[in-house]
């Protein structure tokens, strides 16, 4: 039987389809500028964290980062900072950092360690980290904050 | 005052609605039918079954004054029904109208307009039909409102003037629409949300930040504000004179069906299994507790647990399970395996209705949901969250 005609792509034919693009806000920014603005943060997470400030270093990554499509290489970069971040903090610590994070900030947060647990492997990933965030910031935002991460298309 | 609950059925109420005096309730159990029950001592009992839709019933809604109940379905109809006399038995019994809606996908909610000269049908069509009588040829006419909706519309709100329409849809927009009717509107006085309003004209459209579904949407009781749940578990409100959209985020599951009970309170409730109360003003929103009293609301059992125990409770079991192949009831009956919820309704509660009060000041409310029970709630009785489902401990 000639089954090709399950591969057209029907959606080509269709004006009202709804697009990717039609459920959230652009980034406003370009994928240079998101670049820049990355790399900035990038220098100011390292004089945080030299200082040990880890709440001003996640709170400077968290802030409006980059999001949707072609701004890969921003969102690498991000995601790079953050990992260096939470395997530079102390099991113990955990629990009072995310408490002193905003709502916006822990949501961000959440995106990024499911984003993490997606890519084994990746740079400096480490499952084990990444699931120790988890566990405590589900403690302390509830699992509304994991509804929004999987909810929001603005991926990070 | 304790909750007043009914255990309906052994299966999921996909719609509820009562008649003007609360007297006579019309329910779907997630099936072709609807049921019209009446209540006995503390039972309601079914006297007559309107079977005419061909697939899933999707909504229901009662017209208090006029007596007239409709259902939409995912058959692509609805049907309005009234109560007449049998032609043989001269029993009086409700009969079906069938309603030429025009659209090609489901329908997913119908709501009566205030005057109950109108109602709106939402469907997978990415189209609300706005039906109305045309006396000349005897029967319901459609008008369909598309644009610009790009996805399947999940619920709809008259605004108190029967003339504004609000909706709530897929792509994660809540809109307001003017469903003006010539042939049955007088000229709509002008409000916040616009003043020259012909039939689809959008008065506005608003967006969650973190996007979902909308699942509901209400008017405040003026009309002036207007509220929506969406699947990021938030609870929004929109204030169109100065355009601020307040957005509450909860730290539990998402909200489902909402209610303005005064025109600074709503009552909220979902994938939660219980009603939360938010109060505010264009200052600022928050949640004020729930209506599910935790601490004193045992009765006659043993105290119910918290929601860690019971949250531990549902992971021993699967624990057990999983790490020494034991079933649920093998795994001793003890109270660790107990994994009944400590909510009244033990499933998301999919609807929320006024019960008792006038608009503006409502004094109780029903909740259906997914465990087939009706429960009536005094919303004076706001009590502080003792446990959300998933959440092990709080901030």
């Amino acid at each position: 039987m000639d089954v090709a005609f399950r591969k057209i792509d029907i959606d080509a034919f269709d004006d009202e389809v709804l697009r990717e693009p039609d459920l959230y806000e652009e980034d406003p920014r370009g994928p240079a500028q998101a670049l820049d603005e990355a790399k900035q943060k990038q220098v100011a997470v390292r004089s945080a964290l030299a200082r040990n400030d880890i709440v001003d270093a996640l709170s400077i990554v968290l802030d409006n980062p980059p999001y949707g499509p072609n701004v890969e290489e921003a969102k690498n970069v991000s995601l790079q900072i953050l990992l260096t971040i939470l395997n530079t903090t102390k099991s113990t610590e955990i629990s009072t950092v995310i408490k002193s994070l905003s709502m916006d900030a822990r949501d961000i947060l959440m995106k990024y360690l499911y984003k993490g647990m997606g890519k084994p492997g990746w740079g400096d990933i480490s499952g084990s980290v990444l699931l120790g965030w988890h566990e405590k910031l589900t403690e302390i935002a509830g699992t509304g904050c994991i509804v929004r991460t999987m909810t929001d298309r603005r991926t990070v | 005052m304790a909750p007043e609950v009914y255990r309906i059925a052994r299966a999921p109420i996909t719609a509820h609605a009562f008649n003007a005096d609360r007297s006579t309730l019309a329910v779907s159990l997630n099936s072709n039918d609807a049921q019209i029950l009446i209540r006995e001592d503390q039972e309601w009992t079914t006297i007559e079954t309107l079977s005419e839709h061909d697939k899933l019933i999707t909504s229901i809604d009662w017209a208090p004054n006029s007596n007239r109940i409709v259902t939409a379905s995912q058959d692509r109809n609805a049907y309005v029904w009234q109560q007449t006399p049998d032609p043989k038995t001269g029993k009086v019994v409700w009969k079906p109208t069938l309603v030429l809606l025009r659209i090609n996908r489901a329908a997913t909610h119908v709501r009566w307009s205030p005057n109950e000269d109108k109602f709106a049908v939402a469907s997978g069509a990415r189209a609300i039909a706005v039906c109305s009588f045309d006396p000349e040829n005897n029967w319901w006419v459609s008008k369909l409102l598309k644009k610009p909706i790009r996805s399947t519309v999940l619920c709809v709100d008259w605004h108190p003037n029967n003339v504004l329409l609000a909706a709530g849809s897929a792509d994660s927009q809540a809109r307001v629409f003017s469903a003006y009717i010539k042939e049955v509107d007088s000229k709509p006085v002008a409000t916040v949300w616009g003043s020259k309003l012909p039939f689809n004209t959008i008065c506005g459209e608003y967006r969650s930040p973190a996007g979902g579904w909308v699942h509901g949407v209400a008017f405040s009781p003026t009309g002036d504000l207007l509220a929506f749940t969406s699947h990021d578990s938030s609870l929004n409100v929109v204030y169109p004179g100065s355009n601020v959209v307040h957005n509450i985020r909860m730290p539990s599951l998402p909200l489902v069906s909402l209610l303005w009970t005064t025109e600074d309170t709503i009552v909220a409730a979902g994938h939660d299994c219980q009603p939360y109360v938010f109060h505010g003003s264009e200052a600022g929103w928050q949640e004020t507790g729930t209506l599910d009293d935790q601490s004193t609301l045992g009765g006659a059992g043993p105290a119910r647990r918290s929601g860690l125990a019971a949250r531990s409770g549902a992971f021993a079991a699967f624990q057990a399970a999983d790490s020494r192949g034991l079933g649920g009831s093998a795994a001793g009956g003890s109270a660790s395996t107990d994994t009944k919820l400590n909510t009244v309704h033990h499933n998301t509660i999919t609807s929320i209705r006024a019960h008792d009060g006038v608009k503006g000041q409502i004094e109780r409310i029903s909740t259906t949901g997914v465990d087939g029970s009706l429960v009536i709630w005094d919303v004076s009785a706001v009590s502080a969250v003792a446990s959300r489902l998933g959440v092990m401990s709080m901030r």
